[in-house]
């Protein structure tokens, strides 16, 4: 076995590795990152783009991204929640303090499969809480037959599908139900993992995706980019401006245009202004210590160098990559604040930035 | 077990040397040795269960160690940690696994061994085998898209023609389920539990197969006195090895049970398992909520002990009673 | 079959009827268990087939997965990365294995200490994969880093308790007769076992070994948490190294359709591979009893 991998490996590696010859900086160095499971295809695409780089992702979620950041057994940590105060402290003990950047955004999209119904069913928040929390069970609910005069519905029944596994998606699809209905944020609450009251739970967005397409009358919550992929149809949801909107990708980065954005960049998008907003928006950051190498990364000093041209990279001509696939970039005033946080980003004191 | 060899006897007059004391030495050193790779076995095992005690210490602190396994409410967003439904679920879908799973592993070794002409038994071993190459996460993923679909409809006619036994009638038929769990966990030990009876029933002596054909006794009577009871601790073996599998699966269980923390009423309801909560929950843990799932973990290897104590007491009592019937007239007769 | 011979005998129609009954019975439940077999089998070639070929076997997977399907490389890094990952492992689960079985078989019996691993070893059994990766991951790679050599211990605590159950069921069937012959000859404990045990158990080790590693070559969780995963081709056991099941698991949570059925493909070639190394077993072994 041993023999057979060796040659496997030797009758390849005149193909591989590009040894990194290529631009300037010392990029042979490889960076190591852990994490957001959402986040990891378009962090992926960024290195696959950089010549010569290295990217080792572990795509082991959220929580254990940063858990793996402050126990510096990665270089950097990959978040869709912004960082609680706890996690902050926790990395800044490793001697310099945490630095969490926006990379991109992306949005939850309601899906269905209704005959007959095609995409764009408009639903409001309130709507689609009552509908997860089971008081609406058909579909040709009064509700639902409100919002869309002039659709015809079926009298088939609403089988619920939720995700089984934590996710930074159910944290951000229950935040929002939560904040469009007090009655769901009593019942259900918010968070990575909530008890949902009625439905089928699904292990990840696939899992998801899978059911729905497999159940006549299923609706769900999936990641934007998967919906896009697979063609779903999705509803279109009531913003703060009372505009139903659809989930598209100048729609989420409408949503994030309206956001408050706090010192420490920990943005979370909630009840977003705007015409063209799509309320269900959730946003992606990486996470580092401000110096890198002072904090002691596994990766060192070449290692803290890939970081800093991987954020280059995302922050520039990485955002329009985004777009193909089927992910939101940063709206303006946010990319701004972006790029200079990754700027301040420093080796023992030194800028990282070339 | 026979002593090592000492003073052996004079052979046809000649004195024979014994040993001297040097040739003894691989012996010791072997017996020694062994010993000695086992205790550190031990020792290693025990650390791992103590590392992980340590883990779980918050949680079970938290909720009392018995509050932990017989509370029934998981809810992680209001941090409360009671691990009774997963336990039941686990408990449920491992039940199923075995009641499936294992005597159709146990028909497919006698067939194997007995019944199947000469020339396709080779095939059939690494037919089945193969259902053991087979990575854990398609076991879920053909079992959700693929399986538990198809016997939703079978499902529902079960639970609608039976609702008068409780748990296994009546109620809601969800896709994902205890039952569909439970199935594909039965396809998943089946390999182990075949091979494992497959070599015990194999090398039941010929003789003793003989004395009961030569008795009279039709193929299945021959089985049932010569084989089965011969190789009842092989086959007591595979079937805890694929227990252990069945209550320690978590990815394809998390993908087929639904993952509704609730006290399972019925067989073709959603639930939850020990093991799965740990596979689904991990990733995005934190703080209490990580060291829950490491108690429900200490929890899980609590009762795969109960189950073997348990399985072991019931093969011993059978032994006993048996030691004194028909076995050991067979045992007579075949000379043994 | 039950027609004349026994009919000739007088044997009862009834017992005659239980026979053909229960033998059918079998049948039903063998072809049963292939059923589910031929079902998986379909299903992973039909999502997978399309995404093997030689490409897919000698290129490395690359992260550039949104600009079409031609760029998304193969599972290279994933297979050798597997094949040592799941070699180590083995190297070190099946001697240590075979030698702790060997041990409660033929020295330790029913003593204290024996008692106690099989204690032990009973309840690994039922441990999660994930259970083995999370512990690796504490102890030995929170804060020091990903290899693919930790991925091999966590694997060869999920090999072991397989190998040494399966391998005590197999000492035990070792005739004892077979035994006592060699030791009346004069031979020491050692050689007995060695030229005796060992050769007459070894069809029945060389089963339970292959489900063991079979076992171990598609488990993702121990993995993911341990040797980490990489894009990159290597042989450092030290360092990142992707494997055959993490590879399944990185692509299947990919929203790109090319992707999921690299998954797919991955799965295939997995199952494809455990089945060239039964076959070879098996095939050296017949090879090695008849020599």
């Amino acid at each position: 076995m041993l023999a057979l991998s060796l040659a496997l490996g030797a009758c390849g590696s005149s193909s591989t590795s590009s040894s990194s010859s290529s631009t300037s900086s010392s990029n042979s160095a490889a960076v190591s990152g852990a994490g957001s499971t959402f986040a990891a295809p378009v962090y992926q695409q960024w290195a696959s783009e950089i010549p010569g780089y290295t990217l080792n992702y572990q795509a082991v979620g959220s929580g254990a991204g940063i858990t793996s950041l402050e126990s510096k057994t990665v270089d950097f940590g990959a978040s869709d929640p912004p960082l609680k105060p706890e996690d902050e402290a926790a990395i800044a003990k490793n001697g310099s303090p945490a630095v969490q950047i926006p990379m991109f955004f992306g949005a939850i999209t309601v899906s269905y499969k209704v005959n007959g119904v095609k995409s764009g069913l408009k639903l409001d928040g309130k709507t689609i809480a009552e509908i997860f929390e089971g008081k609406i069970t058909k579909w040709n609910a009064p509700q639902i037959a409100a919002l869309n005069p002039g659709t015809s519905l079926p009298a088939t029944t609403i089988t619920v599908i939720h995700r089984s596994d934590s996710s930074g998606t159910t944290a951000g699809f229950t935040a929002f139900l939560a904040s469009q209905s007090p009655e769901f944020k009593a019942k259900v609450g918010e968070g990575k993992t909530v008890q949902w009251p009625v439905g089928t739970g699904a292990k990840g967005n696939a899992g998801v995706a899978g059911a729905i397409e497999q159940t006549e009358g299923a609706i769900g919550y999936v990641e934007q980019a998967y919906a896009l992929e697979h063609k779903f149809t999705y509803a279109s949801v009531k913003n703060v401006d009372g505009v139903y909107v659809e989930p598209t990708l100048a729609s989420t980065t409408a949503a994030a245009e309206g956001v408050e954005v706090p010192a420490n960049l920990g943005i979370k998008v909630k009840d977003p202004k705007g015409q063209n907003a799509y309320p269900i928006t959730s946003q992606t950051f990486i996470v580092v210590n401000k110096d890198l190498c002072k904090a002691g990364i596994p990766g060192g000093e070449g290692a803290a160098k890939g970081v800093a041209k991987l954020l280059e990279y995302g922050l520039g001509a990485g955002q329009n990559v985004l777009a193909k696939a089927d992910y939101a970039k940063l709206p303006p005033s946010i990319l701004e604040k972006s790029k200079a946080a990754a700027e301040k980003l420093e080796c023992n004191g030194s800028q990282l930035k070339a | 077990m026979a002593a090592p060899a000492a003073d052996p006897v004079p052979a046809g007059g000649r004195v024979l040397r014994p040993r001297p004391p040097a040739a003894r030495l691989p012996d010791k050193a072997l017996r020694v040795g062994l010993a000695i790779l086992a205790s550190l076995l031990v020792v290693l095992i025990a650390f791992f269960f103590i590392q992980l005690a340590i883990e779980a210490a918050p949680a079970f602190e938290r909720e009392g160690i018995i509050g932990f396994v017989f509370k029934n409410d998981w809810n992680v967003s209001k941090d409360s940690f009671g691990a009774l439904p997963l336990l039941i679920g686990t408990l449920i879908t491992s039940g199923v696994a075995l009641v499936i799973g294992v005597p159709v592993a146990v028909a497919t070794a006698v067939y194997s061994t007995e019944l199947a002409p000469r020339r396709i038994r080779s095939p059939l071993t690494v037919i089945v085998e193969l259902l053991a190459a087979v990575p854990s996460v398609v076991y879920g993923l053909w079992g959700i898209f693929f399986l538990a679909p198809h016997l939703k409809g079978v499902e529902q006619w079960f639970a609608n023609t039976f609702s008068f036994i409780p748990f296994i009638g009546g109620g809601l038929v969800t896709v994902p389920n205890y039952f569909v769990a439970g199935l594909v966990l039965a396809i998943m030990i089946l390999p182990i539990v075949s091979a494992i009876s497959r070599e015990t029933m194999s090398s039941v002596p010929a003789n003793h197969k003989e004395a009961a054909l030569a008795l009279g006794a039709t193929r299945w009577e021959m089985i049932r006195m010569a084989v089965l009871p011969y190789s009842r601790v092989g086959i007591v073996g595979g079937a805890m090895l694929g227990l252990g599998r069945a209550i320690g699966e978590a990815i394809a269980v998390a993908i087929l049970i639904g993952n509704s923390p609730v006290l399972g009423k019925h067989l073709f309801g959603q639930g939850y398992s020990l093991a799965a909560v740990i596979a689904n929950e991990f990733g995005e843990a934190q703080g209490l909520h990580r060291s829950a799932l490491f108690a429900s973990g200490v929890v899980l290897f609590v009762l795969t002990f109960a189950v073997y104590a348990f399985a072991r007491a019931l093969v011993a009592r059978a032994a006993r009673a048996e030691s004194s019937g028909a076995a050991a007239a067979a045992d007579t007769v075949a000379g043994a | 079959m039950s027609t004349s011979p026994l009919a000739a005998y007088g044997v009862a129609a009834r017992r005659r009827r239980t026979d053909q009954f229960v033998r059918g019975l079998i049948v039903a439940a063998t072809v049963l268990a292939m059923i589910p077999l031929a079902l998986i089998l379909y299903y992973l070639l039909l999502k997978g087939l399309g995404a093997i070929s030689w490409n897919f076997l000698t290129t490395d997977p690359s992260g550039n997965t949104f600009f079409g399907a031609a760029n998304i490389g193969g599972i290279r890094s994933a297979l050798v990365g597997s094949l040592l990952i799941v070699g180590l492992a083995s190297l070190i689960s099946i001697p240590i294995g075979v030698a702790v079985a060997l041990w409660l078989v033929e020295y330790g019996r029913k003593s204290a200490l024996a008692r106690a691993v099989r204690f032990f070893v009973d309840i690994l059994t039922g441990v999660p994969a994930i259970v083995f990766g999370l512990f690796i991951y504490i102890l030995f790679v929170e804060g020091t880093g990903y290899a693919g050599y930790k991925g091999s211990l966590a694997l060869v605590l999920l090999m072991l308790p397989i190998v040494i159950r399966s391998a005590e069921v197999i000492f035990e069937l070792v005739p004892i007769e077979l035994r006592e012959s060699a030791l009346a000859l004069g031979a020491p404990r050692w050689r007995t076992i060695a030229r005796v045990t060992l050769p007459t158990a070894l069809p029945g080790l060389m089963t339970g070994v292959l489900l063991a590693i079979a076992r171990a070559a598609g488990e993702t969780a121990p993995l993911l948490f341990t040797a980490g995963s990489t894009m990159k081709t290597t042989v450092n056991l030290g360092s990142f190294m992707n494997s055959l099941p993490v590879q399944i698991y990185n692509d299947v949570t990919s929203p790109t359709p090319a992707v999921e059925q690299r998954a797919w493909g991955t799965a295939l070639t997995l199952v494809v591979l455990i089945l060239l190394l039964n076959v070879a077993a098996r095939f050296a072994s017949r090879r090695s009893r008849l020599g």
